[in-house]
């Protein structure tokens, strides 16, 4: 029975192994076979460049420009929506084949990645908060706090006359945060590319902005150098097609002209209500991602929980190593190296739910190894010694009388464990895991309605933890009773 | 069976020596108490006798079994060697039946049936049959202790180790346990006993051994050791326990 248990713990593991190596090896054979499915990485909340519409589609003028592209120039894709410092990571790491993102065409780009021709004149602009008229010019800024995305050119313009106007800059990742600051008065200002800024005032974000566009950069489609050359010249050839033909101006015009789609009016409620399908998605990817990598770190705490307790110097030495390593790396570096960093030193493309399970679970397993030595070691020295005194073996007297006395003095702290681990996935967010947080993210990043939604996505959170805490407490009780 | 033989024994934690050289045989049926101030190192000493303690030199035989050689297989021996320690060591997850069979079918001796029906011939003979179903913490210390005998027992032992069986024990309790003890002294068993109950071993014990500073210092019938003390540390130590 208990080789049973082990076994499916053993064969469930090597399947989770598999389904993620054949995931990158599948991708890895795909390459320059004719019909190949290119995957194009983007930000989340860069409106009206790529943004979700209400009903879980994304598009924006990358998005659509991409779409005609790849119709013109017969071509497939598959978007990843990763958060423009994520996606311009992945495609370092070359977890995508491109990333299209509004990304400012600079002489440190060309350096890295290949550039496709400009495909829109950007500019940066000052934005302030809609009842702020205190604020008029840069020279307004003195002293004051200013919001910018990172790697944008609206960072790199406030870095560039910050010294001049001694302001201090905040760094965001996505758009809807920056405006958030800038709405609730920590920052006085935010700088951003002219069309995100005015996209955003018209579906009102709270910003009205001040100054005019300063003459700015072109966006670029990027690829890595020497690699996806031919999607590169099929993106400039298409891109030269939708010009001539008028295709290009028409999306420019949707999102960006005088008839540019206003904001539905929506009562607070109903937005909710559109809202929660893609928020219940998200709750269950952090559910389900919460389950595998609880399962895992079990195992790992396991395995690694009993080196340590064992005899053997060795094995307990590796376990030392093991719990130090990822109890010590904070989980969003445990994430980045292994979604970024990994792929990139050895070359090959890891599933986005691999990456995300392996760092949940490492970083669990190293506390679940922690809890399971406690446990063990609780255990009054007499137990062992009353177990072995009467001939059993060390095996069988850790099995049947030192681990089920553990199991009952362990179960508050693994279930403590799981609530932060369930709590942890939200890290996992910038990579690009689409679980509740990120859902939240990407919804606000539309409709710019930050309280109503962060409290949902809270109220999601919380219902969800007191149901397991108060499950696992009944089971508990259950335990010591039987 | 039942025979124990010690020779030379040594047992050092790091560079503290505890064990200074011990040499000792126990006969078959013997009854011999080991008395000594704490810190002498006979619960040490009673712990080589089933290889809880690893021996840093010597040599350590029960029966047929040379305890310390790696030829040996210890759990084997141990089936032979019972012990009753001082803070009882019931498994709490276990009902008190499930406590006195659980070794004997663990290790293939008896089948449920078997060890069932020696579990409640024992719980009658340490007088606690009505407690067939309780858990540990339900019982008290005295109670617990029997139960402990009756566990050590199950597996048919020729050789009995007690580490200070009654020091756990409220006053009132200690009798209790003694008397099981008693008995099974009468029955023949082959006994060791750490006690800090001299009149106990007085009454009990075939051979008194009194130990200090890791030597054993005297040794004798009970009347010799308690009525005649030869040795300055002996005739101390009884002055102040008696």
């Amino acid at each position: 029975m208990k080789f049973r248990k082990l076994s499916l713990f053993t064969i469930s593991l090597m399947l989770l192994m598999l389904t993620g190596l054949s995931g990158w090896v599948r991708d890895a054979a795909a390459e320059g076979a004719p019909g190949k499915t290119y995957v194009i990485g983007t930000d989340i909340t860069f409106a009206p460049f790529e943004f979700q519409d209400a009903s879980g589609k994304f598009v924006g003028i990358d998005m659509d420009l991409l779409e005609a592209i790849a119709k013109d120039q017969n071509f497939k894709y598959e978007i990843k929506p990763l958060g423009f410092n994520a996606a311009v990571q992945a495609l370092e790491a070359k977890q995508v084949d491109g990333v299209i993102a509004g990304m400012s065409i600079t002489e440190e780009r060309k350096q890295k990645f290949e550039l496709s021709e400009p495909y829109f004149q950007s500019g940066v602009v000052m934005a302030i908060g809609k009842n702020n008229d205190s604020v008029k010019s840069y020279e307004d800024l003195q002293g004051k706090k200013v919001a910018v995305k990172t790697g944008t050119e609206g960072y790199r313009f406030a870095e560039s006359i910050a010294a001049e106007y001694s302001f201090t800059i905040v760094p965001f990742d996505d758009s809807a945060q920056m405006y958030e600051d800038v709405k609730t008065g920590n920052s006085v200002a935010c700088f951003d590319d002219y069309p995100v800024l005015a996209y955003g005032v018209n579906q009102n974000n709270g910003l009205k902005i001040v100054t005019e566009k300063e003459v700015g950069g072109s966006y670029g489609f990027a690829v890595n150098k020497g690699m996806n050359q031919e999607l590169m010249n099929k993106f400039n050839a298409g891109l030269a097609n939708l010009q001539t033909n008028g295709q290009y101006d028409q999306i420019l015009e949707k999102y960006l002209g005088e008839n540019a789609s206003q904001p539905v009016q929506q009562s607070r409620w109903g937005l909710i209500m559109e809202s929660l399908p893609a928020l219940l998605n998200g709750l269950g990817k952090t559910l389900l991602y919460t389950i595998v990598s609880l399962f895992i770190a079990l195992i790992f705490g396991l395995i690694f929980g009993f080196m340590k307790v064992g005899r053997n110097r060795f094995l307990r030495g590796v376990a030392t190593v093991f719990v130090d390593l990822f109890r010590g790396i904070p989980l969003i570096v445990l994430a980045f190296f292994i979604y970024f960093g990994i792929p990139q030193a050895f070359g090959f493309t890891m599933p986005l739910f691999l990456a995300a399970i392996l760092t949940l679970s490492l970083n669990t397993g190293a506390y679940v190894t922690e809890i399971i030595r406690g446990g063990i070691q609780s255990i009054d020295r007499g137990q062992m010694e009353a177990a072995r005194s009467l001939g059993l073996p060390y095996r069988k007297a850790m099995i049947k009388i030192i681990i089920p006395q553990a199991i009952r003095i362990m179960i508050p702290a693994l279930i403590n464990q799981m609530v932060i681990t369930l709590k942890d996935t939200s890290i996992l967010s910038a990579i690009g895991l689409v679980e509740l947080t990120q859902s939240g993210k990407i919804i606000i990043a539309r409709t710019f309605a930050s309280f109503d939604i962060w409290l949902v996505v809270a109220i999601m959170y919380l219902l969800v933890i007191t149901i397991l805490t108060k499950l696992s407490g009944y089971l508990e009780r259950r335990a010591h009773r039987g | 069976m039942g025979k124990i033989r010690i020779e030379g024994l040594h047992k050092s934690y790091g560079s503290n020596q505890v064990l200074k050289g011990i040499d000792m045989q126990v006969q078959e049926g013997e009854v011999v108490c080991l008395i000594g101030p704490s810190g002498s190192g006979k619960s040490t000493f009673l712990r080589c006798i089933n290889r809880l303690e690893e021996i840093t030199a010597g040599r350590v035989t029960v029966d047929d079994h040379d305890l310390n050689d790696p030829k040996t297989n210890i759990n084997k021996a141990r089936e032979n060697i019972g012990m009753v320690f001082q803070h009882f060591n019931l498994f709490p997850h276990f009902s008190v039946l499930k406590n006195i069979m659980f070794a004997p079918m663990e290790l293939g001796k008896m089948n449920a049936e078997q060890a069932r029906t020696t579990a409640l011939r024992l719980l009658e003979r340490v007088g606690l049959v009505d407690k067939a179903e309780s858990f540990p913490s339900q019982l008290s210390g005295g109670q617990k202790q029997r139960v402990a005998i009756a566990r050590a027992l199950a597996m048919n032992p020729d050789v009995m180790l007690f580490d200070e069986p009654t020091s756990a024990l409220d006053p009132e309790m200690v009798g209790e346990v003694l008397g099981v003890m008693k008995d099974l002294a009468r029955e023949g068993m082959t006994m060791v006993i750490v006690t800090h109950e001299m009149g106990f071993a007085r009454e009990v014990a075939d051979r008194v051994v009194f130990m200090d500073g890791g030597y054993i210092i005297e040794e004798g019938a009970p009347e010799e050791v308690f009525g005649n003390p030869k040795n300055e540390r002996t005739i101390s130590f009884l002055e102040k326990v008696l």
